[in-house]
């Protein structure tokens, strides 16, 4: 054979495995899907970890509150921040700061406002996700908050919300959701970490199985970081038998603090 | 070809195109697909109970109903005058024309179908005793603290019946579906209802919330929700959760029946015997219309009347101390 028919050979080989290794990852086969092949993603969905205390790796620390002793304190955690850095710029770097300091006025959470993307999905509480043919729901225990993908074709904000606007596609089987006008009065966390209203988030939702849904999501807000960046967690189908969305209306437990000063003395 | 044969497979054609219709109205898992957006609009101007005088009569006659029509076409002349005036004469309530508007006549009397007069049955003696909130329509002038709003001013909820029942706006009702659950989103307030299908029992007797724990079914093609496991003492069955405030025995049973391509007839059975004599229904239909869609509703989180109400309460109190 000569040396030109081996390279010949050797090239077709070549083509043929990288064009194989360029077809998608199998099709996962134990996941629950829709009539369409599409995966489906409806169920009582969690985050375990501390992510709501501070999405970077924290150490185990008091809470505000000594009277609520160990109960109030705040455990350790990793974080879900890839390389664990947030890029801030370094003015931004100074308010998160000043946001940790005065969270118990400022959080939006302590206030019982909604708590925005991607907040919702790792707080201490499960949502829902139903799933229709076309659209997709998350509904959020957590203040009744909601939102509703449109996997049509794509929507423009008509007005910035707490929740943003929300345009769904699969690639494969992930759920790719572009959320634009986000008010930017969202935090990411209980320790400051925050966004600004041009914020421009890409959420991609997986399942690694039928009781693990992966979660990314990039974010990218120039007025407030120096790149974008990305978190990553898993969520964990809530097995209970009789696991449901149940109401958390904390508006009624934040009054007092809201307008306490204002009550009739 | 006999006109007969023609007039047979004509026949034909149109059985089959409504056949497709019905089986189009089906989710790609077999249940009855009532999803879309659905507004209480067009009964926003029927009141709650009949007046008495018009005894058993629970829908208008054609002259009545050809009367509201006039009445929509003008105020849909008014209120487009009004769209270009507004701006000229600023005031501090927001136009009229802000509000939504029923877009064809209700043809009832009353909302309240059940009892037969359409009226709401009376209270138990006990049910007489319990306290409205006084700023319950938000004209509380004196106001000790936010205690004294109703739960909607207070941007907490407006309870099953008062997210639905036709108010000034925010009459949407957005269903979705998905295999085994119904989810029936409502602008105001934001609320959010799970619906599970898969009849699994009510949560525990100690769980109880104000919207509720709901189960759902299919009677034919009408969905049908019952709502158990409400906290006592909280909205009432009237428009915004107004009224007077209902019970923990509480059972909601609610009918969501299909009857053309843009209409929904809903009915909600009220079963409270430690509020209510008897049983009672309310009913009305939901429409689908041309570019009708719920926003987010921020209520709490822009609820800057309730900061407003209470300073200026105090600040009134201070002013009468020092005169």
């Amino acid at each position: 054979m000569s040396n030109r028919l081996i390279i010949f050979i050797l090239a077709v080989a070549l083509l043929v495995i990288s064009i194989y290794g360029q077809t998608p990852a199998p099709r996962a086969a134990n996941i629950p899907r829709m009539a369409d092949g599409k995966p489906n993603l409806t169920g009582l969905w969690q985050a375990l970890g501390t992510a709501y205390w501070d999405i970077r790796d924290h150490s185990a620390q008091p809470g505000p509150y000594y009277q609520l002793g160990a109960t109030g304190a705040i455990p350790a955690g990793q974080g879900i921040v890839d390389g664990g850095e947030i890029p801030y710029r370094p003015e931004a770097s100074a308010k998160q700061k000043e946001n940790f300091k005065n969270r118990l006025t400022l959080d939006p959470e302590v206030k019982c406002y909604m708590p925005g993307v991607p907040r919702g999905t790792y707080m201490p509480f499960p949502f829902q996700i139903i799933q229709s043919q076309r659209d997709i729901a998350v509904a959020y225990e957590y203040a009744t908050a909601n939102r509703v993908i449109n996997m049509g074709k794509p929507k423009e904000a008509a007005v910035d919300t707490w929740m943003g606007t929300s345009n769904g596609h699969w690639e494969g089987d992930t759920l790719v959701v572009d959320v634009t006008g986000l008010n930017g009065q969202s935090w990411f966390d209980r320790s400051g970490n925050f966004m600004s209203e041009n914020v421009h988030i890409i959420e991609r939702y997986t399942l690694a199985d039928a009781d693990h849904l992966n979660y990314e999501a990039t974010i990218d807000d120039k007025t407030v970081f120096t790149r974008p960046w990305k978190i990553s967690l898993p969520l964990y189908r809530r097995k209970e038998k009789n696991a449901q969305l149940n109401e958390f209306k904390c508006v009624e437990f934040a009054e007092e603090l809201i307008y306490g000063h204002l009550r009739k003395k | 070809m006999s006109v007969r044969f023609l007039m047979l497979i004509a026949a034909l054609t149109m059985i089959l195109t409504a056949a497709n219709a019905l089986e189009a109205q089906k989710t790609a898992w077999g249940d009855p697909d009532l999803q879309g957006t659905w507004t209480s609009d067009d009964c926003i101007n029927t009141p709650m109970q009949r007046p008495a005088n018009a005894g058993e009569k629970l829908y208008l006659t054609e002259e009545e109903l050809a009367q509201r029509e006039a009445a929509i076409a003008r105020q849909t002349e008014n209120d487009k005058q009004e769209f270009v005036a507004a701006n000229a004469r600023p005031n501090v309530n927001p136009p009229g024309h802000w509000g939504e508007r029923a877009r064809r006549p209700c043809r009832q009397t009353s909302l309240v179908v059940d009892p037969p007069n359409g009226r709401i049955p009376d209270l138990t003696p006990e049910a007489q005793t319990r306290i409205i909130p006084r700023g319950a329509g938000n004209n509380n002038a004196q106001p000790a603290s936010w205690e004294d709003f109703s739960f909607y001013i207070r941007c907490i909820t407006r309870g099953v019946a008062g997210s639905i029942l036709p108010v000034i706006y925010g009459n949407g009702t957005q269903i979705m579906q998905g295999p085994g659950y119904v989810l029936l989103l409502q602008e105001m307030v934001h609320e959010a209802r799970v619906i599970p299908l898969d009849g699994r029992p009510h949560a525990g007797a100690n769980v109880r919330s104000y919207m509720g724990d709901s189960r759902g079914h299919w009677e034919g093609t009408t969905l049908v929700i019952e709502t158990t496991n409400f906290l006592a003492g909280k909205t009432g069955i009237g428009l915004n959760g107004g009224g007077t405030p209902t019970s923990d025995a509480l059972k909601l049973t609610e009918r969501f029946t299909r009857i053309n391509a843009n209409t929904i007839n809903y009915e909600l059975t009220i079963d409270d015997p430690k509020t209510y004599t008897r049983p009672w229904k309310v009913g009305f239909p939901i429409t689908q219309e041309p570019g009708y869609q719920n926003f987010e509703y921020a209520c709490h989180e822009g609820n800057n009347a309730m900061f407003n109400s209470l300073s200026g309460a105090r600040t009134a109190e201070k002013i009468a101390d020092t005169k």
